[in-house]
């Protein structure tokens, strides 16, 4: 693979955020030390997750910072700013004394980038900053983060970020897996908090998080009964309800609606390390896409997950083989998370009888197909988890062997970014692709390739043109602006193309990623990196061609 | 004995030279010239007219007027005022010192008559310290001729000596004279007079005089129904011995080189060796028959200039001028120059008194020290003063008040502060400098002011004045003007208000709000501009809905209420410490009260003329400061109406919209013309304008006619014209006329006194303009050279004509006002000085809110990073909100690199920004 930074002795991970995020990165933390045997990592997190970080391996060093005590000193203003200010100077003091030769942003948010400006350090990956404050991503691996979760473009895209990071960081070699450690004193807890349930049905142990992050990712209580009932009179399965204490007022109807013996909440009972411990014991969790997806995923356990509303499965599903993914079908999903929904449709596209359903087969073995009547292609599309050739994870559609109407842009494009990012050997074409192949006569989903295409040959000639003015010290600055103004407007116009095509939004904001991103001020050299960025759109242009007619 | 004519000739010629030697000292008793020469004759002239209530048609004539010190007195209440003198160079001196008095005339006479001056002609005739110096035969003369002229009802004050005859020879002009009361009334009697009284009266040197026998009288007479005897008879009756012609001029000689030795000698200890050296020279050459050996007085001035240190005096007291002088000369040369140029008299309102601990100064019975213990009384007062803790913060103290120094060694020695001095009396330091050695003292103070010119006064942001409280009793107006002045200077350097301008619905005044926020803005303050303007649309609407007058006054001030609550509102949010109102900005009295409660000083600028615009009654009181375009009454009656403070501001330019204009050819069809006017349609433009039609000329604006004959004049259709449209139109036009509105005379009108913003803006514009005469016009531009005015219909045509076949002409006067108005009347110049006069008035009240203000707490707080700590003071300065956003709104990407503390606020600030964006999302809400 395409390496930028492949030795590393000393590594920042800054990851601040949230509890997914952080189990997400284990891959990759793995990776760098699979790798460099040798290095030191440190990780720098929200002091909320920073107790979770020591139950994940391969970290030697964790750093918290107190953003809440940031927020509330800003949030009294006047010298409660300076104290937020100290603050912050201690931190950096204190990382800038770590002396790291590698930092790897894993957050986009554009704190973390001045974070890393801060810092001063030589060799990044992920989002930092320039000195005059811009955000900066150098790697092209993060461009396509950026570029993915760009709401226009989710759809298109096929990588899971976990993989997208780990390419961020040159990590080509992975457990292929998220890790967490599990702490026999939490094992030992949970497998007293289950002995002491008081269950009366014999079958398999199933945990259920019903709560989610945000409100229209929330399947109703409700449901959640209709399909605990059946996980436990149908498929006589114990159920462990699992949750924060904020999510009692989710999980208590659940409870009182269902009634009964076989069900036991332990929400807000356990600790982080309990839960993961609780979660390994368990033969299936049923959640949606949330922190404990993560940790079940991490702890072995294989997971039903229900994608509603913004979640989108092939971005942030579960990062392990043999896991279930159901993505409604509907043409407004996956949302955009920032918006709110007030009548999430979506939710009536998963039935409980389904979710029952996987659940108690997933918990029996490998689920590599399910009844039609159940899962109604125009309603959901059930997805497995799988690693592919090159060790990327997929979703593979296992009841509608086609996939959904983007399939085929989601193939070509896994295929484009795999080859013309990390010059990895393609992946074999799946059978679902192939079997369409002969069905389609005219590529209705190529309009609008070819006008990107001419517009980055025409930047390509313009390049050439400006090189030749720059050398020429007896050239018109007219002409000089003249090119320059072409530039711009054409530019403009390759902006509108994403926007007006939408499958190649895509390809257009990685040209937008890597113009922003030119580097210098020297005019031949900013040309020559300008024609490249051109010429990279043009080949990418041609290659998704190929592989889009070869799906 | 010698002819009349005779002894006039030796009193002109030895008064002439006297006067030509220094009138100061032979005729003014050492008075200086200026406010104390004319004081003194007030006080002198009060002493003789004292009882007297004139008729102000009345006229007063004075005999031996000198140089006329008492002339401006008896102007005040006389009509007509004559002063006659022998001394052609008294009167000549006079004739300089009176060149602004109107009514004053002063004469040379033959020096025994009063020629000229019409019998029965005089309402009241007087003389002081004159008479006595005049030969008996010349007061004879005199007193023949106050009958002649007195008119029947007149009276007569002559100021003369009682006493034993003094044996003074005919031709002395120098020494005093004194009669026997009785001799004096005869004496008029035979002039015709009749004695109504003799007072005694004190006198300069009245001590003095005692121990010679002489008392200092008043003679007040009246004409009475006889006629005046001869010349002869009525000297006879004076003195009836006569008086010598011979031994006299040795004698005479002799008081007059004693008198000028004695100056001389004054002037050395003085320091002013210059002026002592004349004296004696004076003394040599013009009193030789008195013999006095000069020599060792004048050796011991040449030895006092060439070592210009500390002399030992040759009189008794102990003299410490020199000594002081020195360094003043070192350290404050303006001081000493300007103490050397000041003649010092010996004023009996200010006095040494010695007591255990030193001299002590008194000022008008007021001690300027401790009167007892002025030392140890100096230190208690230096503790207790900085027992306040702005006094004892600061690091400079400006003291208002010398006394004779002790509270300044007390504050000097302790090291503390930085001192500085204020003296407002020249005097009372001429006297302090003398009764005490203080040339340490004065080489340790940072700065040091005499006089009531203070305007030098070095104030930085750390200084504070500290005034004596003698000083408060003995100059209160000078303590004020000089506080506020003071604090006003200091203001607009350190202070950092929030100010905010509202402007009014509609009008003339909406443009000149937002040039007032401009200007503040480039005098960098931290201003905001309120456009109320988007609200003038409802404002308007309520007169459609509402026909009734009352009901449509009771909407329109509902309406006011809702804006003002709005207002309040914003000043919640964004709070401000100053808030100007132009004229007419929509904001009721109980949000004026509101925001004073809040501590926000309230300040009007009233941009109307105030009879015709009343609602400043009502308004005033809820108004700190109110700035006016009118003076006099005006001011009264605004600051009757309870207005804190009202001061007179005339309106001005805003050089970078007022501007001369390159006009294309299009502009000039469109806009230009030979003749214009923009303007409403006032009554007064109406009936002038109406016959100006056979001009080509222009008439933009709104409420005029359309009908004839301004159907041709006015343009588009009357509407209201844009400030960037007339600045087209004064730039296009030959002659711009400028005629001040009115809504009752039919033209110019003749009380007119304001100057409208128009003059100033089309004088920026460099544009020719003819405007009306206003009475505050000529304090403004030089009008006939930088402007040129017209008081009538006819002179307005005939300007017009004159001026149109002049361009170069009119071009020289346009660039001329144009030079001034960007010299003196812009709004920058204008809003430096209201914020001078608000600052001034307001300072502690403004520092004081600036001190509770959190970014000063945040700077303290943040000493650990400088340049934190630096933004923290910019943000501040700039008047930002004490918030995170506050502290970062400057930042502005690509404007270069980022400094560190730059950073990090930047990450706090998108730190701030995505929690909340996170827990936005967690609640389901939109972003």
């Amino acid at each position: 693979m395409k390496r930028r930074y492949p030795r590393k002795k000393k590594v920042l991970l800054v990851n601040i955020t949230r509890l997914g995020d952080m189990l997400q990165a284990t891959p990759t933390i793995a990776g760098i030390k699979q790798e460099n045997p040798d290095c030191h990592i440190t990780v720098l997190v929200e002091k909320q997750v920073e107790d979770v970080c020591h139950i994940l391996p391969h970290i030697d060093q964790v750093i918290g910072i107190d953003l809440g005590f940031a927020c509330r000193a800003l949030a009294a203003e006047g010298s409660g700013i300076i104290d937020a200010y100290q603050y912050v100077s201690s931190l950096v003091d204190r990382l800038k004394a770590e002396e790291f030769d590698y930092c790897l942003n894993m957050s986009s948010s554009a704190y973390t980038a001045i974070l890393l400006r801060l810092l001063g350090i030589q060799n990044t990956g992920g989002w930092s900053s320039d000195e005059e404050g811009y955000r900066v991503i150098e790697s092209e691996w993060t461009r396509l983060f950026a570029t993915s979760v760009h709401h226009q473009n989710r759809q298109f895209n096929s990588l899971n970020l976990v993989d997208v990071f780990r390419c961020s960081a040159d990590v080509e070699q992975h457990p292929r897996k998220l890790l967490v450690q599990i702490e026999p004193a939490a094992k030992e807890h949970c497998q007293k908090l289950l002995s002491e349930a008081g269950f009366t049905n014999t079958g398999p142990l199933i945990a259920v998080q019903a709560g989610a992050s945000q409100a229209k990712r929330q399947w109703s209580p409700a449901r959640f009964v209709e399909m605990v009932r059946l996980l436990d009179k149908k498929y006589n399965a114990r159920i462990v309800l699992t949750g924060a204490p904020k999510e009692l007022s989710i999980v208590n109807p659940i409870v009182e609606g269902c009634a009964s013996s076989n069900v036991l909440s332990i929400v807000g009972k356990t600790s982080i390390p309990q839960l993961a411990a609780m979660l390994s014991l368990c033969d299936v969790l049923v959640t949606g896409d949330t922190g404990p997806m993560h940790i079940a995923v991490a702890a072995g356990t294989p997971v039903v997950s229900m994608f509603l509303a913004s979640a989108y499965g092939f971005e942030t599903g579960p990062y392990s083989e043999g896991n279930l993914v159901l993505q409604p079908v509907i043409g407004c999903g996956p949302c955009n998370p920032n918006k709110p929904c007030s009548k999430p449709d979506c939710h009536d596209m998963l039935n409980p009888e389904l979710i029952a359903h996987l659940a108690a087969a997933r918990a029996l073995g490998e689920v590599t197909e399910v009844p039609h009547e159940l899962a109604p292609p125009h309603q959901v599309i059930v997805y497995r988890s799988q690693f592919d050739d090159v060790g990327f994870c997929d979703l593979v559609p296992i009841n509608c062997p086609e996939g959904d109407r983007f399939t085929r842009h989601r193939t070509a494009y896994r295929k484009l970014w795999l080859d013309d990012l990390g010059g990895l050997p393609l992946p074999a074409a799946n059978s679902a692709s192939r079997a369409q192949r002969g069905l389609r006569v005219i590529d209705e989903g190529l309009e609008g390739l070819s006008e990107i295409s001419a517009c980055a040959e025409r930047g390509q000639g313009l390049m050439s043109e400006l090189k030749q003015l720059i050398l020429d010290t007896r050239a018109p600055a007219a002409q000089l602006a003249r090119v320059n103004s072409s530039v711009v407007e054409l530019d403009r116009e390759i902006e509108e193309l994403g926007y007006r095509f939408g499958p190649f939004g895509a390809l257009t904001r990685m040209f937008i990623f890597a113009k922003e991103n030119l580097k210098g001020s020297d005019a031949l050299s900013l040309a020559s990196q300008m024609n490249s960025v051109y010429r990279d759109l043009s080949r990418r242009c041609e290659k998704f061609r190929q592989f889009y007619q070869e799906a | 004995m010698k002819s009349q004519e005779a002894l006039s000739e030796i009193m002109r010629s030895d008064w002439n030279r006297r006067v030509r030697h220094d009138y100061r000292f032979w005729i003014t008793n050492e008075v200086s010239s200026g406010s104390t020469l004319w004081e003194d004759g007030a006080r002198d002239f009060e002493m003789i007219h004292h009882g007297i209530t004139p008729d102000p048609s009345h006229t007063a004539l004075e005999i031996g007027c000198g140089v006329g010190r008492m002339l401006p007195a008896a102007r005040k209440l006389y009509q007509r005022v004559i002063g006659v003198d022998v001394s052609s160079s008294a009167i000549e001196k006079a004739r300089e010192l009176l060149c602004s008095h109107e009514g004053i005339e002063v004469h040379a006479t033959s020096g025994c008559a009063l020629s000229g001056i019409e019998s029965g002609s005089v309402d009241f005739v007087w003389s002081f310290a004159a008479l006595p110096h005049m030969p008996v035969r010349i007061i004879a003369a005199y007193l023949a001729e106050i009958k002649r002229v007195l008119c029947p009802s007149g009276i007569a004050r002559l100021q003369m000596f009682v006493g034993g005859q003094s044996g003074v020879s005919e031709t002395d002009t120098l020494r005093l004279r004194a009669f026997t009361k009785s001799n004096i009334e005869q004496a008029l009697v035979s002039a015709g007079m009749a004695l109504e009284s003799i007072t005694p009266t004190r006198f300069p040197l009245s001590d003095l005089l005692d121990d010679i026998g002489l008392e200092a009288v008043i003679v007040t007479a009246r004409p009475a129904a006889r006629h005046s005897e001869a010349i002869d008879v009525i000297a006879r009756w004076l003195c009836p011995s006569g008086e010598s012609a011979s031994e006299s001029s040795l004698a005479s000689s002799q008081f007059e080189a004693w008198f000028a030795l004695h100056y001389a000698d004054k002037l050395y200890h003085d320091g002013d060796f210059d002026r002592a050296r004349d004296a004696l020279e004076y003394v040599t050459q013009y009193c030789k028959a008195a013999q006095i050996d000069i020599r060792d007085t004048l050796e011991n001035i040449e030895q006092a200039a060439k070592r210009s240190t500390k002399t030992a005096g040759v009189s008794s007291p102990p003299d410490f001028y020199s000594t002081n002088m020195a360094v003043l000369r070192e350290r404050f040369p303006s001081v000493y120059h300007q103490l050397r140029a000041h003649s010092q008299s010996s004023t009996s309102t200010i006095e040494i008194r010695e007591t255990a601990e030193g001299p002590t100064l008194w000022f008008n019975k007021t001690c300027m020290d401790h009167p007892q213990k002025p030392r140890s009384g100096a230190d208690a007062w230096v503790k207790r003063s900085l027992n306040d803790s702005r006094m004892s913060k600061a690091s400079h103290l400006c003291v208002v008040g010398m006394g004779c120094g002790y509270h300044l060694e007390s504050l000097v020695v302790r090291g503390s502060h930085a001192v500085s001095c204020v003296e407002p009396s020249i005097e009372s330091f001429v006297r302090a400098i003398r009764a005490r050695d203080m040339s340490h003292l004065l080489g340790q103070l940072s700065n040091l002011v005499v006089g009531e010119e203070t305007g030098q006064l070095v104030c930085d942001g750390e200084a504070e004045v500290l005034v004596r409280p003698q000083e408060m009793v003995a100059h209160a107006s000078f303590v004020q003007a000089f506080t506020s002045s003071f604090y006003g200077r200091r203001g607009l350097s350190v202070l950092h208000p929030r100010i905010a301008v509202l402007g009014p619905l509609q009008g003339g005044t909406l443009p000149i709000g937002q040039y007032t926020t401009s200007a503040l803005s480039r005098l960098d303050q931290h201003v905001r501009g309120i456009d109320m303007s988007g609200f003038n649309g409802a404002y308007e609407k309520i007169g459609g809905l509402v026909r009734d007058d009352v009901r449509q006054n009771v909407s329109r001030q509902a309406y006011v209420e809702m804006l003002s609550a709005i207002l309040l509102e914003s000043f919640t949010e964004k709070p401000v410490d100053i808030l100007i109102c132009m004229a007419q900005a929509p904001i009721s009295a109980r949000a004026l009260q509101e925001l004073r409660r809040r501590g926000v000083v309230t300040v009007l600028w009233f941009l109307e003329d105030y009879l015709r615009f009343t609602y400043w009654r009502e308004m005033a009181r809820y108004y700190d400061h109110v700035f006016t375009i009118q003076r006099g009454p005006c001011i009264e009656a605004i600051q009757a109406a309870g207005a804190g403070h009202v001061h007179y501001l005339p309106a001005a330019c805003d050089p970078y919209i007022h501007t001369p204009l390159e006009v294309s050819e299009e502009d000039r069809q469109t806009w230009g013309s030979p003749l214009s006017f923009v303007g409403a349609g006032y009554y007064n433009r109406q009936q002038t304008f109406a016959n100006l039609a056979h001009y080509p000329f222009k008439i933009w604006g709104s409420e005029w006619p359309l009908c004839k004959p301004f159907d041709r004049m006015v343009q588009q259709n009357a509407r209201r014209i844009a400030p960037e449209e007339y600045i087209k139109i004064f730039n296009a036009t030959d002659i711009n006329i400028n005629l001040h509105s009115s809504s009752e005379r039919d033209g110019v009108d003749p009380t007119g006194d304001f100057l409208n913003p128009r003059t100033f803006e089309l004088a920026a514009c460099g544009a020719f303009q003819l405007v009306d005469e206003r009475s505050l016009l000529a304090e403004a531009f030089d009008v006939g050279s930088e402007i040129i005015t017209f008081n009538s219909l006819p002179d307005l045509r005939d300007k017009i004509d004159f001026y149109m076949e002049r361009p170069e002409e009119r071009k020289r006067i346009g660039e001329r006002a144009r030079q001034r108005a960007l010299r003196e009347h812009t709004y920058e110049a204008r809003l430096r000085q209201m914020l001078s006069m608000i600052y001034g008035h307001e300072y502690q009240k403004l520092k004081s809110r600036e001190q509770s203000s959190p970014w000063l707490e945040m700077a303290r707080k943040a000493d650990f990073d400088p340049e934190l700590r630096e933004r923290c003071e910019k943000a501040f300065a700039r008047g930002a909100e004490p918030t995170l956003d506050g502290l970062v709104e400057d930042i502005t990407l690509g404007q270069g690199n980022l400094t560190e503390a730059e950073q990090k606020l930047l990450f706090l600030f998108h730190v701030r920004k995505q929690i909340t964006r996170m827990e936005s999302e967690e609640a389901g809400k939109e972003k």
